[in-house]
């Protein structure tokens, strides 16, 4: 009897293992979609409750808030992408009528003569500049393409996460209620305070994101402007200021990641312009196309943010060791790349909370 | 239909016990029946066995308890004394919503019961998600407290 139920007890476990190993790679992208959902429910509750005070309808409060954010962010991408386009069409008619060629031999001619010797025979000769660049920027167009793409599962996903975060801002105070109501009679109080303890990291560490996110965006358009004013030239430096901002909230990869529609915008407005290919930074050090002053205009935008802003607004949200940070942003970032990074600093905060908890109940048990 | 007719239209307290258990606490005696349906949303159903705790002494405190059945005994472990034994509709540890101070004395269900309770967290959230609710049931719990204080004040002058 003992041995069937061994046996009986091996099967079973085989066969959940089997199924759970079946369906993690499913779940690992429903899991993804509703921490997502989670997230954005966070960021959204206070606005939806505070609407549902007013109109006293929870449901209408949360379309007439989703409703709003889905409105800005298509007007946000409408305008970015039809201007970007019309943007990449002047670029492509410039490509084709060979300028290109000759503002990068001008550009690989005047590099040369700025540098001194020993750096100018390292850079290659103007033929193959030409054909590695023209390459690089086509690969860098098939790449648009592809991402293009794959929009179709990313419109998928971002239709179920909208439908995840939906329920979850009607149902939220009942989803809590009912996860509460599993919770064992003994660890009541102790669970209330650790879910509202969560809630609180997380919504903290959000707000303070985005407030940064905020900072760096128009810090990025006012840096653009200045640039601007010098004459780079730059068009769409909202826009390019407010994708800055956002991806500020991917950390450390963000800020780069920030530079680059900037430098591409640059690189395509000024192209045949001599003025700004023989631009150097500080009367100094050349800088074509305004390049190195864009990287320069996000290096202190970030300085800013690092120094000033993310310390007094999200620094003290999860209170955890810089050094934790960045161990934890490693992790993160090896572990599933930049999503883990996003992920990493809050899933840190809310582990520790979880842990200073699991202590404390270990350490009075007695008393519960 | 019935749903809709049911919450629109019949808003008889008696209909629902942990309503109208909760339409007699002092704290929310202020409140509008509409008000108080919220609040019946927002606390939390428990059901305890005979003898078990529903918190000891030390314990860190997140809140109070209203007995909608049953009953419970309040009493200090270390000199085995019972102060009192509360019965249906009767609240305790009303003062952890306020402060986070451990638990003076402990609680347990004398009989099978059934509570809900009301925590800070909640009230924070009512507060953060209605605050001219969180307002009147802030000041009904002054009232609350500083009755308790006057009649403490006065046995404290008849005791000397």
């Amino acid at each position: 009897m003992d041995s069937i139920q061994k046996l009986y007890r091996l099967l079973l476990f085989l066969v959940i293992g089997g199924l759970a190993w079946n369906i993690l790679p499913f779940l690992g992208s429903v899991i993804v979609m509703l921490i997502f959902a989670f997230l954005f429910t966070t960021v959204f509750l206070n606005s939806v409750d505070s609407l549902e005070r007013h109109i006293h309808s929870r449901g209408l409060s949360v379309l007439l808030v989703i409703g709003s954010v889905i409105t800005l962010g298509l007007w946000f991408f409408g305008s970015f992408i039809s201007n970007l386009g019309s943007q990449i069409k002047v670029f492509t008619h410039k490509l084709q009528q060979k300028d290109f060629a000759v503002s990068l031999e001008s550009l690989s001619e005047k590099t040369k003569d700025a540098l001194p010797d020993f750096m100018s025979n390292m850079i290659p000769e103007t033929d193959k500049l030409i054909n590695v660049a023209k390459e690089s920027i086509g690969g860098v167009f098939q790449n648009i393409l592809s991402i293009l793409g794959s929009t179709g599962s990313f419109f998928f996903v971002a239709v179920m996460i909208l439908i995840f975060t939906i329920i979850l801002l009607v149902e939220y105070h009942d989803f809590k209620r009912s996860l509460v109501h599993y919770i064992p009679n003994k660890y009541l109080e102790v669970g209330l305070r650790t879910i509202y303890n969560i809630e609180q990291q997380i919504s903290k560490y959000l707000r303070g994101q985005i407030l940064a996110a905020g900072s760096v965006a128009i810090l990025s358009i006012i840096g653009l402007f200045i640039l601007n004013q010098m004459g780079a030239n730059m068009t769409l430096i909202v826009f390019i200021g407010i994708i800055a901002g956002l991806a500020n909230l991917i950390p450390m990869v963000g800020p780069f990641v920030g530079m680059i529609p900037a430098i591409l915008i640059a690189l395509m407005n000024n192209l045949g312009n001599d003025a700004a290919m023989a631009h150097q930074i500080f009367g100094v050090v050349p800088s074509p196309f305004f390049i190195l002053d864009i990287v320069f205009m996000f290096i202190i935008v970030q300085q800013i943010d690092n120094n000033f802003i993310t310390p007094i607004l999200v620094g003290e949200s999860v209170g955890l060791h810089p050094m934790v940070v960045m161990i934890v942003l490693l992790i993160g970032g090896i572990l599933i790349g930049p999503l883990g990074m996003l992920f990493a600093i809050p899933t840190a905060g809310v582990l520790k909370v979880i842990i200073t908890e699991m202590i404390f109940i270990s350490k009075n048990s007695h008393l519960l | 239909m019935k749903t809709l007719y049911k919450n629109f239209f019949k808003s008889d307290l008696s209909q629902n016990p942990i309503l109208k258990v909760l339409s007699e606490i002092p704290i929310f005696k202020n409140l509008s029946s509409k008000e108080l349906k919220g609040i019946a949303n927002l606390v939390h159903e428990r059901t305890y066995k005979k003898d078990e705790p529903v918190f000891k002494k030390l314990a860190p405190a997140e809140g109070m308890y209203v007995i909608i059945k049953g009953k419970v005994e309040i009493s200090d472990p270390d000199s085995g004394i019972t102060f009192v034994t509360l019965g249906n509709g009767d609240f305790f540890g009303e003062l952890a919503l306020l402060d986070e101070e451990p638990r003076s004395a402990m609680a347990v269900a004398s009989e099978p019961s059934k509570l809900v309770g009301f925590f800070r967290t909640d009230l924070l959230t009512l507060m953060n998600r209605d605050p001219k609710i969180g307002n009147k049931i802030l000041f009904d719990l002054s009232c609350v407290l500083g009755e308790r204080l006057r009649r403490t004040n006065q046995e404290l002058a008849k005791s000397q």
